[in-house]
């Protein structure tokens, strides 16, 4: 009821959205409508729809928009399969393990997709160590698995990449439901297995769907894993098709062609995901969850969860750790020769050789847009949550570039750079920006929850009190902001280490970043050079996981 | 006669509500805003703060006009229902943030908190933070801060509401204390009539976003405008005009008067000053309020509520009410 402010109050938080505004109107709106416009331009100039014509008749970009979508379909209900036994045992049993296998499945939402086609072929390659182990313990002469550059290569390494984030968010929203309703079910007479699916799964179907609909999306833009594990034109995507004809075959006019229908597909899956998501957060909207006792795990189920625990970390951790071991013991032993190249006190061969710059590069780019998310966030989320009208569209602006993909980001900048002469500085500029707009989303999902705990009657009674509301933001929103703040600053700085896609879309080959050195040392067969690298990665997500299960403890009511 | 003290005449529409109200309080007065939840009580402290804008109307507060004047610089301190303590800081951070922003110097901000710690009985308690505290705690630091603001209009909205009974009885006697030695006109949002009654030196009653009586405690009390007043200040009896023989029937007005005005007669009502006389009422119930028996009778279809010093054995009572304590009404709207 006490929510809304005076015409003075609206000003300055009316202000406050402007920085951001213009960020997203200048880098992300107009690139994306330089794109979008020359699909229907000619390289003379002139106005055409062959391009469009042309990409929707053409045999190969018709088999790639099928390829798409089936290894997006396939590796979704691969990764269904997968969680949701894992979801049930998790959630209807009382599991010591829980915790642990929780944490564990938190770890997809933080790994940059170059490490883990890194951690996917140290891991599961022909020279692989899951190979190795196999091939010492059954005593074979050739490795058993040949999983790598193959259709199945990519739904495994979909499946182990998104399985765990169904599993997280399933069971998660599964262990906050009020428990109540299936007591009533009981009581009126129900059986265990008949509560479950009149009660329980119809309640639980708008989380599995938008879960599905997330990993859909992450699959259907996922660019590094095929680029790399795809092996080819056989097993392309849209994305790497996209990135293939405005880099490769130098028809800026295709890839903007493909971005439409891209854009299209992308922007109707998060309308899904969003609308499922708010059914549910209105269904369970205030109850308190009954801590009802869980059933005690029969021997079955204990070993199940056992098994889970297993796979888990098998998916979740081995590849990480792979990586890490694979950084100091190569063939000869242990080794911190790829160390001692990548920090320049060593001589190295090509790709190796732009190590240092690439760290350093990675780490001051990183720097600067965590600082500027840091600020374009709070301001907007200020903005967001105490403008009562246009909150809700403020919102919307503020995540739109989640509907699109981070190579389009890119081929928007590709193209502007294509027109414009400004040198190297030029480019970073552009890397930096690009890292923004794709940071931005995530750092305002992480402080916007957080802002929305803060009550506005802080700010309420430091103005009775004589703030004007700039010092009451400043003063007294700002200091509670702080842990928000510190975790969004953390999540931008993680993006753009990791950020790979746009960033190879976009630069010329002269800027390096950690990413796209790994990915040259990938493409060379360098694995110990790109695991070195890998390892610097890990640690920064490493500080993002941490960073993000303190925080949810560290908030004033 | 109001130009010292605040003169409101405050006009803004909302979704479904539109608040029209006009009132005043004198300077130095401890005045209670009171009506059921929903009638716009802390809409009108929050357009008199300023946090609300005002779309027609004025406020006057000591002879100057406030509507042109942004929140910071009205010199109107409010205490808000969830007391709003800084979080991150301590309570005398908290008493002090007000003094600082005027710059205040050090040594002076220190011991003006100090001293306004000891107006609220909470010497010694300047270093704690604010989750350490108490409900009670917080609701007088929240006034401490507020006062250290120096201001001309204090403003509590449902300071207590969030306490337990025996604590709200107690506090309610710490602010008008308080009142009395810092002297701030203040305006009290309540819908507690006990705490309004008690606490005091003017009532004005809200409803549907109107003011609809204001006065003193007792002018509202023994006096109301309208049979809503009537009833939601103090308990009472209501029954149609027609029971007194003499009026006409069809006529929409209804009877009013108070429970302590209905004599309880154990034998035949003898004769006395001009009076109602309900005869043989059956008694419903008794129950033990501390002090005195409240009874619930019926007579004739009606209720009709009263008090007695000692527990009644009979099972029908001779009722009378004298009929300078009878008050009339148009119909009953609620």
């Amino acid at each position: 009821m006490s929510r809304g402010r005076s015409k003075v109050e609206g000003a300055f938080y009316r202000r406050l959205a402007l920085p951001a505004l213009c960020v997203i109107a200048l880098f992300f709106l107009g690139p994306l409508l330089l794109t979008l416009s020359s699909a229907f331009v000619t390289e003379e100039g002139r106005f055409s729809l062959s391009a469009i014509v042309e990409v929707f008749s053409n045999p190969y970009t018709l088999r790639v928009m099928r390829f798409t979508l089936t290894q997006a379909a396939l590796s979704t209900l691969a990764s269904l399969l997968v969680a949701l036994p894992g979801s049930y045992l998790l959630s209807s049993y009382s599991i010591r393990l829980r915790p642990v296998i929780l944490a564990l499945t938190a770890i997809p939402f933080v790994i940059p997709s170059i490490l883990v086609v890194l951690g996917f072929v140290i891991f599961f390659g022909n020279n692989g160590y899951l190979n190795l182990l196999l091939m010492r313990l059954f005593s074979l002469s050739e490795p058993p698995l040949r999983i790598l550059y193959s259709y199945k290569a990519i739904i495994l390494a979909h499946t182990f990449y998104n399985f765990p984030i169904i599993m997280n968010l399933v069971t998660t929203y599964a262990l906050s439901l009020d428990r109540r309703q299936e007591a009533a079910s009981y009581t009126l007479g129900a059986s265990k297995r008949r509560t479950f699916f009149a009660v329980t799964l119809p309640r639980l179907l708008p989380v599995i769907i938008s879960s599905a609909s997330l990993v859909f999306l992450f699959c259907y833009s996922s660019f590094a894993i095929i680029l790399v594990l795809g092996g080819g034109p056989r097993y392309t995507t849209m994305e790497v098709e996209i990135y293939r004809q405005a880099r490769m075959v130098g028809s800026a006019q295709g890839a903007a062609a493909l971005s439409l229908f891209s854009i299209a597909v992308t922007s109707a899956l998060l309308v899904a995901y969003n609308r499922s998501q708010r059914t549910h957060a209105r269904q369970e909207a205030q109850s308190q969850p009954l801590l009802l006792q869980r059933r005690p795990a029969k021997a079955l189920a204990r070993a199940l969860a056992l098994l889970y625990t297993i796979i888990t970390s098998l998916f979740v951790l081995a590849p990480i750790a792979s990586v890490i071991v694979r950084s100091v013991y190569g063939p000869s032993g242990f080794s911190l020769k790829w160390y001692r190249q990548l920090l320049g006190f060593e001589r190295a061969s090509s790709h190796m050789g732009t190590a240092l710059a690439a760290l350093t590069n990675s780490l001051a780019i990183a720097l600067v847009v965590s600082i500027l998310a840091v600020g374009l966030g709070t301001s907007l989320a200020a903005s967001i949550q105490r403008r009562r009208r246009f909150g809700g569209a403020l919102e919307l602006v503020g995540m739109l570039s989640m509907t699109v993909s981070s190579v389009i980001i890119g081929l928007g900048y590709f193209l502007i750079t294509a027109r414009l002469k400004g040198g190297s500085a030029m480019s970073y500029l552009l890397v930096v920006m690009a890292h923004l707009i794709i940071a931005l989303p995530f750092t305002l999902r992480v402080m916007l929850p957080q802002y929305r705990k803060i009550l506005p009657v802080y700010a309420n009674s430091a103005r009775t009190l004589g703030s004007s509301a700039s010092h009451a933001f400043v003063a007294i929103e700002l200091p509670l902001l702080k842990g928000a703040m510190v975790s969004g600053a953390i999540f931008a700085f993680a993006i753009s280490m990791g950020e790979f896609n746009a960033t190879l879309t976009l630069a010329s080959s002269t800027i390096v970043t950690l990413p796209i050195v790994m990915y040259r040392l990938i493409g060379s067969y360098n694995y110990q050079g790109a695991c070195a690298l890998g390892t610097i990665l890990i640690a920064v997500s490493l500080a993002v996981f941490v960073a993000t299960s303190t925080s949810k403890g560290t908030t004033h009511a | 006669m109001h130009d010292r003290g605040l003169v409101c005449s405050l006009g803004a529409s909302y979704d479904e509500f539109t608040l029209n109200a006009e009132f005043a309080v004198n300077e130095g007065e401890l005045a209670c805003l009171i009506g059921p939840s929903g009638c716009g009580k802390s809409t009108t402290l929050m357009l008199i703060s300023g946090l609300l804008p005002l779309e027609s109307g004025s406020i006057t507060l000591f002879g100057s006009d406030l509507a042109g004047t942004a929140v910071h610089h009205r010199q109107i301190a409010m205490v808000f229902q969830e007391y709003a303590l800084f979080p991150h800081m301590s309570v005398a951070e908290n008493i002090a943030y007000p003094m600082k922003i005027r710059g205040t110097k050090r040594a002076q901000r220190q011991a003006r908190a100090e001293q306004l710690l000891e107006l609220v009985s909470l010497a010694g308690y300047g270093k704690r933070r604010s989750d350490e505290l108490s409900g009670g705690e917080k609701q007088r630091v929240a006034l401490a801060r507020a006062l250290a603001s120096d201001p001309q209009l204090l403003l509590l909205d449902e300071p207590l509401s969030a306490l337990d009974a025996k604590l709200r009885s107690h506090l309610r006697q710490e602010i008008r204390r308080i009142h009395d030695q810092a002297g701030i006109t203040t305006l009290y949002v309540t819908h507690d009539q006990d705490e309004a009654l008690s606490i005091a030196d003017r009532l004005i009653v809200m409803r549907d976003g109107k003011v609809v009586q204001s006065g003193t405690a007792q002018q509202v009390y023994h006096t109301p405008n309208s049979h809503f007043v009537a009833t939601f200040i103090g308990e009472g009896n209501t029954l149609p005009s027609t029971v007194i023989a003499s009026e006409s029937a069809g006529a929409n007005q209804v009877i009013f008067f108070r429970p302590e005005d209905v004599r309880v007669h154990l034998g035949e009502i003898g004769e006395y000053l001009p009076h109602l006389s309900f005869a043989a009422s059956v008694v419903e119930r008794q129950e033990f309020i501390g002090g005195r028996y409240r009874l619930q009778t019926r007579w004739q279809g009606h209720t009709i509520i009263c008090y007695s010093a000692r527990p009644i054995g009979t099972s029908t009572l001779n009722l009378s009410v004298r009929m300078r304590d009878i008050l009339r009404f148009d119909e009953a709207k609620s």
